[in-house]
């Protein structure tokens, strides 16, 4: 498979969000905000992409039987790293996405790649991959948080889109709201899906 | 046995490497991460203290710990402007550190939060500012009230709680309330002001 094929595919036939539903639990919570999905989206593929890479670099070392404790130090030393990063160069992110930078440990969507694609493959088409799948965990995150920002609270990235009259439907801000979005999402993609398979 | 000694060594080579990096990463970030927290605090306590902009603020230690701070509007602490103080409570799912300031009657002047980790989108609002604002909407209401107004008004109080986190407002409030009770006996008691 060349290169773009391997970016491509991360954002759209194998969306880790969209198709694939891994870390649901993140994006439910930090898409209550464009700016924090922004964020978000950055510091996972960041992670994504070097635990990718490093993973892939000693993927011929690493006996099969205690993998996973290896891959989840590698991810949760770049999670560290993020985090300290964040909170020294951009305390104003930092603040608002607080704990849940620190839970990308246990983002499903960066050991599954690194199980299903980084220890199989180079390091170059698994930079790759990251890349791809960090695309597309931003596309998700962005557009899911997009609907929540505009109906829940009637702003995209802080501006407001409405009059004064507008009144926001506050539960897309909450974690009901976030189920409604992505179930709908999910619901119509799956539709598009059905129908060109169909046709 | 000679397998697990194998994969014990192999681990604690990757944890040692990793530690390494993090340790270094560290070194760089942390100096950083207490000049900016030691910055919030300054500014923090610049805004709570309103009229303090060419003045002094000085910290009130007790027992070789930093308790309140006062704040006056010159450079020869002639004109008190009043006092500010760190109010520290558990919120919903974190510590709540708010800042809050009072004039020499102990009326609210300005309130501040420094740090919280609430809800995203429902307790987080406690610190929001709306678009063109310059301070945070739902903090504004603070401004001019008297100790015994600070209570949600679910417990019969003035101040309004967010709709969907009345635990982080009433945490918040409670703690500004509490301090404030606090700081009113410590300071009547001792004549600090009334000196001047």
């Amino acid at each position: 498979m060349s290169l773009t094929k391997e970016f491509i595919k991360g954002i759209y036939r194998e969306n880790p969000v969209l198709r694939l539903m891994l870390g649901l639990c993140p994006v439910l919570a930090t898409s209550s905000s464009v700016s924090n999905a922004i964020g978000m989206s950055a510091a996972t593929t960041f992670v994504l992409v070097c635990s990718n890479f490093v993973i892939s670099l000693i993927r011929k070392g690493v006996p099969a039987k205690i993998r996973i404790p290896i891959f989840i130090i590698v991810i949760a030393s770049f999670v560290t790293l993020v985090e300290m990063v964040m909170a020294g160069f951009f305390p104003a992110l930092s603040k608002s996405l607080g704990n849940f930078i620190s839970l990308i440990v246990v983002n499903c969507i960066i050991l599954g790649r690194a199980e299903a694609f980084a220890s199989k493959n180079t390091p170059i088409s698994s930079i790759i991959d990251g890349l791809g799948m960090g695309a597309g965990f931003a596309f998700a995150m962005i557009l899911i948080a997009s609907v929540r920002e505009i109906l829940g609270a009637g702003t995209w990235l802080g501006f407001p889109l409405f009059g004064t009259d507008f009144e926001p439907i506050a539960i897309f801000v909450m974690s009901p709201g976030a189920f409604l979005t992505i179930g709908f999402l999910v619901a119509f993609l799956n539709w598009i899906e059905h129908r060109r398979s169909a046709s | 046995m000679k397998e697990i000694v194998k994969f014990a060594a192999i681990l604690m080579l990757v944890a040692v490497i990793a530690s390494g990096a993090l340790a270094y990463v560290n070194k760089i970030t942390l100096p950083r991460i207490i000049a900016q927290q030691d910055g919030e605090l300054t500014n923090g306590l610049k805004s709570v203290l309103p009229g303090t902009e060419n003045g002094v603020i000085e910290p009130v230690e007790i027992e070789g710990e930093i308790v309140y701070y006062k704040g006056f509007a010159d450079k020869k602490k002639m004109q008190p402007v009043g006092f500010a103080m760190l109010a520290v409570n558990y919120g919903y799912s974190s510590d709540i550190r708010t800042l809050f300031g009072v004039d020499t009657s102990f009326v609210l002047l300005a309130t501040n939060i420094l740090s919280q980790n609430e809800t995203p989108g429902l307790g987080t609002k406690c610190e929001e500012i709306k678009y063109g604002d310059s301070s945070s909407w739902w903090q504004e209401q603070f401004i001019g009230k008297f100790l015994n107004e600070l209570k949600v008004d679910k417990d019969g109080g003035q101040i309004q709680s967010i709709t969907g986190a009345t635990i982080t407002s009433r945490a918040i409030t409670n703690s500004i309330s509490q301090s404030l009770t606090w700081l009113k006996e410590e300071i009547t008691e001792n004549n600090q002001y009334i000196n001047f």
